[in-house]
């Protein structure tokens, strides 16, 4: 608990993500049907959930922890609710 | 010792994660799309939330963390098995996935 993780460690986990994030918003504004859009949001909220751990871990303290938990719930929520909303539509 | 983990642990989380995001911008499917990111991110968050909480090494973080590991595990599935129904569906889409193959 007192060890730090040096520092190096979490600008490359912070680089990997950086690119993660850029790499899903190029096929979120590309994507060819509006299910590969949804599919990206997902996959955003993702590594926003990663992005904020990382940042726990730069930081050196616990007191953002909660917001992951809320992330992962508001996430699959929105997630079910647009791929319903478009099943009804469609079919 | 414990540094070392930690920072492998956090190092495999990212790299998972970015391989699923290469995953959904190489591929050529939705279906292939979806394979991609729905086990990736979910293994690549797994370890960064269990490096994490190795790291504070305190009882609320590790409840958190585990109670989060839980949601994921049985949520992603269900979302990638909803956005592929809703996919089927749809009439323009299914000539779209007949002309990648």
């Amino acid at each position: 608990m007192t060890e730090t993780v040096p520092d190096i460690v979490l600008s490359i986990a912070f680089a990997f993500l950086m690119i993660a994030m850029i790499i899903t918003l190029i096929r979120l504004f590309k994507g060819p049907s509006v299910n590969d859009r949804i599919a990206a949001m997902d996959l955003i909220a993702s590594i926003i959930m990663g992005v904020i751990l990382v940042y726990l871990v730069l930081i050196n303290n616990a007191m953002y922890f909660d917001v992951p938990v809320i992330i992962s719930l508001i996430s699959f929520i929105g997630t079910i609710a647009v791929s319903t909303y478009l099943k009804q539509k469609n079919g | 010792m414990d540094k070392i983990i930690i920072s492998v642990l956090i190092l495999l989380g990212s790299f998972f994660i970015l391989v699923a995001a290469i995953g959904i911008l190489r591929f050529k499917d939705l279906y292939a799309r979806l394979h991609a990111t729905t086990k990736a991110t979910s293994f690549g968050l797994l370890l960064l939330l269990v490096g994490v909480s190795l790291f504070f090494n305190i009882f609320p973080v590790y409840v958190k963390s585990l109670l989060i590991i839980i949601f994921i595990f049985l949520t992603a599935p269900l979302a990638a098995h909803t956005i592929a129904k809703s996919f089927t569906g749809n009439g323009e889409n299914s000539e779209n996935t007949a002309e990648n193959k």
